[in-house]
């Protein structure tokens, strides 16, 4: 018996679950109320035991003009795909193009100066191997609008 | 104009900073004087918001916001640099939904626990509060009462939060997030040297000719340390790096030996390279005989889970840390079962790497750096695991000088500083002292000004506990405070949300924004963030940093310091202490928890007019709050081998690694010259035992409680990304770092993914034994899994991955195992 | 040609047709056996799975790339740019391949680190090889006449219609490391 009611709970649950699947907002107040009581967050509102489906696979723009700063000291964004750019203790695909020597010919952004400077801060011939990864602060930009707006505000003289 | 004033005093503060520390601020540091006021930025330090590496940075606000960021020059810990993250702080505070009000679940003008939210005032707010806590502890007392906090408070807070829950609710079921982080680390720390947290320092990446992950990802966790780690390797080519992990990651780059292994089966690499060790005659004996201990553990422990779960019931021991005497020739015989032959068909690894790692540590001239964090905490046996690297560092005596560093990385930003050491665990007071025992419970009453017995001696529910006392309706008035943990703890179908909609409940979430937590609870409250509020954070390598606030926080936010302080008014003594605890001080009758909390001639010391014009919480109290609070705290270390300089100190200070005797940091514990407490002559000293010696603990390998099978056929890892910090309520809400990596997806390997019919970008339904989520799957990103294995990072509030995780837990630490479970994985 | 058919037809229609036939008969099946028996045979060699013999983790490695997986699905296997296309200089390679088959049975490269250490040189024999014949197996898919500059990325349009279009450089000179890891490119022009 006992487990027939089981069975019998289980589905009623598994139905009620199905039956919000449906209706992805929908809250139902009379079984607990609604999990998010009608604020969004990141996953807007969905309720919380909803399996949410999943959002369309973002795309990186091929290539496209550098993005502007919003503030001095922001590491430039990569305005280009970097599919299987290998960067490791053999290789440095970055820097083949964005080095100081290699960054005319390739009409790429030269990497700054202070890529130069070691801990100590003094002045190498070469960039500093502190910096040598360079995805830990220069990341790729995929194609997609913000889920949810910044209200950060630029200095007068970069707006 | 009051700003002005306030930027010039700013300003003149960091140049004294500076000259204090005997270093003059590049030009980029010091305010840009131009002829109009409105181009003026004013910069000043702060510790870095997310990770436990405990960046310093400078941050720039003009007209009461904060215009831009950027890396400390003079910071010793990161010297100018920052990852993507600490790049981008400048936008964390302003995301378009930040909370503006207290918002109530209401229905027809009252609180109705079914109802929607709707903005309230902090009066009403605390009202509701006050009575439901009242409630609670009315019908069945202090144990129906908890808070979940953070390594993510600064010091101040979570000293107060844990004084006003174990002294004024006299309520123990306070734990922080740092339980799904740090437990396991301490747990190790504890068994292995009897005192809390790392014995060496970052210095130490600079001094190792060779560094082994032991399942970290430091290249995407830690990248600050992971450019020290760089540079070191790069520029000295007789330096190697070994990496293990259970997939293959970005760390992978640098590796020199790098290994996949099968999950669980750290536990046998450790013991193999011990019974390497010893087969190959590199123990230093010397060092073996006169500092350490053997010891074993008792096995057979448990998974942590519900007792009445199956794998639990069928623990012969189940959470038993008990550990035995045992002599050289016993450990000696117990490690042998782990051949290189059955460690490599446990573990996977080819022969050659596990050698090529094993001979670093035996040889007496490599100095080897290991380091962790999640692969080795967030572990059924995690507790265990970080005492069998501690193991191989004391069996060759490679341990507390600069660069032999076994090194537990912290995740949280003050994991260390706040969780650890402050004791905001539901079984620790300040200064590694703990409840249960009475002495520790006297110290903690006596300089807390209480009467004896006040401190209840039981701990209380840890993390995962709370969530099942929540869902069995044991606990009912519940506090949530800076994280995100609907989304971070495990099991959440089964256990964390049915736990925060049990009517019985009444559930308030302290956050900037609203989260999913937010969203599951019952009352929201705005809170302040990072630079709204002054504090502290104490990082992975015992270094305690301060920030003043600077700017103002948004609407009716308040930081987490003053939301406790206020609710503490709320309560009479009367209401919240038995008549007997009163009695024993009579002259806190009629008064409030915040007048014995706060106003008992400490907290409230220093005159208000000693802190920042810009200081909301003292302003509002008529102290220097975090003073006060800061000092009364370091009283329980000072003198304890936990020493903290004098607040004011830290201010000027690019941080300092404590214990701090005569104004001077230690960079080495337990080592004699480096180490103030350690006696002279003793060469080491580990006094966080009596005899001052440290334990070399062995443990066998214990399998993993869920593993893949017919059904459920792979094994899910969770973790984190670079460019999102935990839960992703701030960096989601940054542009760049949202578009960096804009979704949670399925890390496959390629072939997995082709015998299930899928591609690149499918989207899949990953089903657990719990829960299941939606996420697309991605075959040749930044994480490679071997087959058999997939990666899904937790950032994400639109998977929530923690949907599928089991809440299975090491036994002994109550720390979750968010690396392993089984799944299975279909075309959605 | 026709000439050649007719001299041959003279000269098989003059003797006994009975043997004449039977010889064809043979003749030509043997010729289809052995070319046939050729051919399967160079083909087997141009396989995947046979490359993948010694040459493991390099085969891995394609997968990730643009040459194993993208967007039309237009796909190259090794031989595509490691065996010339044209039949005499494929038989070239393939003779010089007996050489790798002596590699082979020494094990040359048959561990991870052997692998590793050897990357260098061969990487540096395959760029040679293919600086030396203008990139031509890039330019067996890859035809520069054809290349719509409006339809490429700026970078590439910048390298394409100078360099290579003036043949100051060829394919292989810029796109190195696309369809495997790199050895360690110390020293390698560019890098």
């Amino acid at each position: 018996m006992r487990k027939l009611i089981t069975i019998l709970l289980l589905t009623g649950v598994i139905a009620l679950a199905h039956g919000q699947d449906n209706g992805d907002q929908a809250g139902d107040p009379e079984a607990g109320g609604s999990s998010n009581g009608g604020q969004a967050s990141l996953r807007g509102l969905t309720q919380l035991d909803v399996t949410k489906k999943a959002d369309a696979f973002k795309r990186i723009p091929k290539d496209r003009s550098p993005y502007v700063s919003d503030y001095v000291y922001q590491p430039p964004l990569i305005p280009h795909r970097i599919r299987g750019y290998e960067i490791s203790t053999n290789a440095n695909k970055c820097l083949s193009c964005h080095s100081f020597k290699n960054a005319r010919d390739a009409g790429a952004t030269k990497i700054s100066v202070t890529h130069y400077g070691t801990r100590e801060g003094q002045v190498l011939s070469d960039v500093s191997p502190r910096r040598y990864f360079c995805l830990q602060c220069h990341v790729t930009q995929s194609d997609t609008a913000v889920l949810v707006e910044n209200d950060f505000k630029r200095v007068d003289s970069l707006r | 104009m009051n700003l002005t004033r306030r930027a010039f005093i700013k300003a003149n503060a960091a140049a004294s900073a500076a000259a204090v520390a005997g270093i003059s601020l590049p030009a980029v540091a010091t305010n840009l004087i131009v002829d109009q006021d409105k181009t003026k930025i004013s910069w000043e330090k702060a510790a870095c918001r997310f990770c436990g590496t405990g960046c310093s940075v400078l941050v720039g606000t003009q007209a009461g916001r904060v215009v831009a960021t950027q890396g400390d020059p003079v910071a010793p810990v990161n010297r100018g640099l920052n990852c993507i993250k600490g790049y981008f702080l400048s936008k964390i505070m302003y995301g378009h939904d930040r909370l503006q009000t207290p918002l109530l679940r209401m229905k027809d003008g009252k609180y109705d626990k079914n109802g929607d939210f709707e903005p309230v005032s902090w009066d009403t707010a605390f009202d509701v509060m006050a009575e439901k806590w009242k409630a609670a502890l009315k019908s069945k007392g202090p144990t129906s009462v908890g808070m979940f906090g953070s390594g993510q408070w600064t010091v101040m807070e979570g000293y107060a939060a844990s004084k006003l829950m174990k002294a004024g609710f006299r309520s123990n079921n306070i734990d922080p997030n740092a339980r799904h982080c740090m437990a396991s680390a301490v747990g190790g720390f504890m068994r292995s040297f009897g005192i809390d947290e790392p014995m060496g320092c970052y210095d130490d990446f600079e001094n190792a000719d060779a560094f082994v992950l032991w399942g970290s990802n430091m290249a995407e966790m830690h990248p600050i340390l992971w450019t020290r780690l760089t540079d070191h390797r790069l520029s000295n080519p007789h330096v190697r790096v070994h990496v293990m992990s259970t997939y293959y990651h970005r760390s992978f780059e640098l590796a020199d030996n790098g290994m996949i292994f099968t999950p669980q089966s750290d536990l046998a690499i450790a013991n193999f390279i011990a019974n390497y060790i010893i087969q190959n005659d590199a123990v230093n004996w010397d060092f073996v005989n006169k500092h350490t201990n053997f010891k074993r553990a008792t096995t057979d422990i448990g998974y942590g889970l519900r007792d009445d779960n199956p794998l639990q019931q069928k623990a012969a021991n189940p959470n038993a840390g008990k550990m035995h005497q045992m002599s050289f020739e016993e450990y000696k015989e117990s490690v042998a079962q782990y051949s290189l032959e059955k460690t490599v068909e446990m573990s996977g690894v080819p022969e050659e790497k596990l050698l090529q790692m094993a001979k670093a540590y035996a040889d007496p001239d490599t100095k080897v750096m290991s380091l962790w964090t999640m692969g080795m905490n967030q572990h059924t046996r995690g507790v265990w695991m970080n005492s069998l690297v501690y193991n191989i560092h004391l069996l060759t005596g490679k341990i507390s000088q600069p660069g032999n560093s076994p090194f537990s990385l912290t995740g949280q930003p003050s994991a260390c500083g706040t969780a650890r050491e402050v004791g905001t665990f539901s079984h620790r007071l300040p200064a590694d002292m703990v409840v249960a025992k009475k002495e520790h419970r006297d110290i903690a009453e006596k300089i807390w000004k209480l009467p004896e017995g006040t401190i209840p001696a039981k701990p209380g529910f840890h993390a995962v506990l709370q969530n099942r006392k929540l869902k069995d309706g044991v606990l009912n008035a519940y506090w949530v405070m800076c994280t995100n943990n609907m989304q971070a703890a495990p099991n959440m179908m089964e256990e964390g949300l049915p736990g925060y909609r049990n009517p019985d409940n009444f559930i308030v979430t302290s956050d900037p924004y609203p989260t999913v937590t937010a969203q599951a609870s019952d009352l929201i409250l705005p809170t302040a963030m990072w630079v709204e509020k002054e504090g502290a954070y104490g990082n992975a390598e015992r270094r305690t940093q301060t920030w003043y606030q600077q700017v103002s926080p948004p609407g009716e936010s308040k930081s987490d310091l003053w939301q406790l302080m206020e609710f503490s008014k709320r309560f009479k003594m009367e209401e919240v202490w038995s008549d007997e605890l009163l009695a024993a001080m009579p002259e806190y009758s009629g008064k409030t928890l915040y007048d014995v909390l706060f106003r008992n001639g400490q907290v409230d010391r220093f005159p208000v007019e000693e802190a920042r014009e810009l200081n909301d919480e003292s302003h509002d109290h008529g102290f220097y709050v975090q003073k006060g609070l800061f000092e009364e705290y370091a009283t329980f270390g000072r003198g304890h081998a936990h020493d903290l300089a004098p607040y004011e100190h830290y201010h000027r200070v690019r941080g300092m690694r404590w214990p701090v005797v005569d104004g001077k940091e230690t960079r080495w514990r337990f080592k004699e010259g480096f180490d103030p407490y350690v006696k002279a002559g003793a060469g080491f000293e580990f006094y966080g035992h009596k005899d001052g010696k440290a334990n070399i603990i062995f443990a066998p390998f214990e399998a993993a409680p869920e593993v893949p099978d017919g059904e459920y056929d792979l094994w899910l890892c969770t973790g984190r990304v670079l460019e999102h910090w935990h839960s992703g309520s701030m960096t989601q809400r940054v542009p760049e770092l949202y578009r960096a990596v804009p979704d949670a997806v399925c890390y496959i390997h390629p072939d997995d993914a082709e015998a299930r019919g899928l591609r690149r970008a499918d989207e899949v339904l990953i089903q657990s034994r719990r829960g299941e989520v939606r996420c697309r799957v991605e075959t040749r990103g930044r994480n490679r899994p071997p087959q058999g294995l997939v990666f899904v990072p937790w950032f994400d509030a639109r998977t929530l991955i923690n949907k599928v995780t089991l809440d299975a837990t090491d036994p002994l630490s109550k720390q979750t195992d968010f690396k392993k479970c089984a799944i299975k994985i279909t075309k959605a | 040609m026709k000439q050649l058919i007719k001299l041959f037809w003279k000269r098989l229609s003059s003797p006994s047709r009975a043997a004449a036939g039977l010889l064809l008969g043979l003749g030509f099946t043997g010729g289809i056996l052995f070319w046939g028996a050729f051919n399967t045979g160079m083909e087997a060699t141009n396989t995947e799975a046979f490359c993948s013999a010694c040459h493991a983790p390099i085969v891995a490695e394609v997968r990730e790339t643009i040459h194993y997986s993208n967007r039309s699905g237009v796909r190259a296997i090794c031989s595509d740019c490691h065996v010339p296309h044209p039949w005499t200089d494929k038989i070239v390679r393939k003779v010089q391949a007996s050489k790798e088959l002596v590699a082979y049975a020494m094990g040359t490269i048959n561990t991870t680190e052997k692998f590793r250490q050897r990357r260098g040189y061969l990487a540096n024999r395959e760029w040679q090889r293919m600086k030396e014949n203008d990139s031509q197996e890039c330019r067996n898919c890859h035809n520069f006449d054809y290349m719509d500059f409006s339809e490429q990325g700026q970078r590439s349009v910048v390298q394409h219609s100078t360099a290579l279009a003036s043949g100051e450089k060829t394919c292989v000179d810029c796109h190195k490391g696309i369809s495997h890891k790199l050895p360690d490119m110390h020293g390698v022009e560019g890098w």
